[in-house]
């Protein structure tokens, strides 16, 4: 028993829908561009939705979403924000390969550790961005950028509670299948 | 009871994952991104490779994009709506106000511009062209936090070139720098890559103007110019229209702040921008100039003689 539910849950888990999967990565998207729509690029410490939701599903189902997805919806920020091709791409597939590299050890705990555990993997991503952006000449943006990876991980908690949500509906028991 | 044949209630979904045959390893999937990252990024810069792939995911994500604007357009479509109908009315009144003044100043206008034809071919200068414009709408600020640039709604399908000067209703607002096919990326003056020619329309002294994001909110920067040269608060500059891009004498920016250091060869000279350059919410996007087609020009004028033939122009 304690093969198939362990990580802390109470509760065995439905399988993931792919849709749904898919549907949170779009979103997660869509709450991006709004974002940005709103504070244009005059605000730093913006958290990245689709970073979150990426390295959710990166240590949740990292069969189904791996390093090529991320690197894609990088292509897709870059094209976006207008900056250099290749520069979210590279931030993505590293926070992916991070994420996956931890995926195993992550789940065991609860979701506020896990949030603690994650930080650094926010922290090194914008770190790498922020030295592309210097390497090819661009000034210093501001000390509120280091802010951005602390949101994120704060919006761990939240984010693991509603992507999980379907996932916890009641697998409906009957005599045969007690779970 | 029959055991129920859909699997939607198994602990693993789909097949269990494979023991032995896992695919590539996540290094060297890092590696292998990590190496196609760097060339496009290097591809970006240096060559056009890139860019049909630019393209075609800005066109798909165009939709995507659209619908992330429809909050914060019902959101202003609701302000608008009940804006009080005095604010309205006073806008309206201002505006008729200002096309008024805006209809004097068009009709010297033109009695000048036939006067300037003449005159010129009593000269025998080289015409100068006149531009055609396109407007377009601003969708958003592009949120990239180094650089300043500004993405519009219309694209190569609507003819822009890359090249092309921007202008809102009361002056430059910066450069068109990529086309997609229905959105176009514009630099504004204030990003730091940015350079215009500009001419102070007080002394005639050409000079370039740089971008330059980081102080007081964006201003641009007269570099090079020497501590003793003559320039005042409140210039006035103008395009200068020598370099074949913008069209001469549309304004640019006044004079804001000059800072004449003793240790300093050159003097700081900071400049505001006249055109509402982060709050533009329509604009018009003009043909660069070497595009045109030159209008009555004398037959094959060698090159060096045409160009000093337009400076004479821009300071007659």
């Amino acid at each position: 028993m304690s093969a198939i539910m362990p990580r802390g849950t109470r509760q065995l888990l439905l399988p993931a829908s792919p849709g749904f999967i898919w549907l949170s990565i779009l979103f997660a998207l869509l709450a991006n561009f709004v974002e940005n729509f709103y504070f244009g690029g005059s605000v730093a410490w913006l958290p990245d939705f689709l970073a979150l939701t990426l390295v959710f599903w990166n240590i949740h189902q990292p069969r189904r979403i791996g390093m090529g997805v991320a690197f894609f919806f990088g292509l897709i920020m870059d094209v976006h924000q207008t900056t250099l091709l290749g520069q979210h791409a590279l931030c993505y597939s590293l926070l992916s390969f991070m994420a996956i590299t931890v995926h195993r050890r992550v789940l065991w705990f609860k979701t506020l550790t896990q949030a603690v555990h994650l930080l650094p993997l926010f922290v090194a991503a914008h770190l790498v961005e922020l030295s592309l952006h210097l390497l090819f000449g661009h000034a210093w943006p501001s000390w509120h950028l280091l802010l951005a990876p602390v949101l994120e991980s704060l919006l761990w908690p939240f984010a693991s509670f509603l992507l999980l949500m379907p996932q916890h509906r009641s697998p409906d028991p009957d005599a045969n299948r007690p779970l | 009871m029959p055991i129920p044949s859909s699997n939607r209630y198994a602990t693993f979904d789909g097949a269990p994952p494979p023991i032995f045959r896992q695919g590539a390893s996540a290094l060297s999937k890092l590696i292998f991104f990590c190496a196609l990252a760097a060339f496009l990024m290097v591809a970006d810069v240096r060559f056009e490779v890139a860019k049909p792939m630019r393209s075609v995911l800005a066109t798909m994500l165009y939709p995507i994009q659209w619908l992330a604007l429809q909050p914060s357009a019902g959101v202003q479509f609701v302000a608008r709506y009940f804006q009080s109908l005095d604010a309205a009315q006073s806008d309206a009144q201002s505006a008729h106000r200002k096309l008024a003044a805006q209809m004097q100043r068009a009709a010297v206008a033109e009695q000048l511009q036939i006067e300037n034809h003449r005159l010129r071919q009593l000269l025998d200068l080289r015409q100068r062209p006149e531009t055609t414009g396109v407007t377009a709408e601003v969708i958003y600020d592009a949120a990239d936090l180094y650089s300043r640039k500004i993405v519009i709604s219309k694209g190569s399908s609507h003819g822009i070139v890359s090249g092309s000067p921007v202008l809102d209703e009361l002056g430059v607002v910066g450069q068109v720098t990529r086309t997609h096919l229905l959105t176009s990326e514009v630099t504004l003056l204030i990003d730091r890559e940015q350079a215009i020619p500009v001419l102070n329309t007080r002394t005639g002294a050409r000079s370039v103007a740089y971008g330059d994001p980081l102080s007081f909110g964006g201003t641009l920067e007269l570099r090079f110019m020497a501590a003793n040269a003559d320039v005042l608060h409140g210039d006035l500059l103008t395009t200068s229209g020598i370099d074949g891009v913008y069209p001469a004498g549309l304004p640019v920016a006044k004079i804001d702040k000059i800072e004449r250091r003793a240790d300093s060869a050159f003097a700081k000279i900071h400049c505001t921008p006249i055109a509402k350059i982060s709050g533009a919410s329509h604009v018009m996007v003009v043909t660069p100039v070497a595009h045109l087609p030159s209008p009555s020009s004398p037959p094959h004028p060698p090159p060096s003689e045409s160009t000093s033939a337009t400076i004479r122009g821009t300071q007659s």
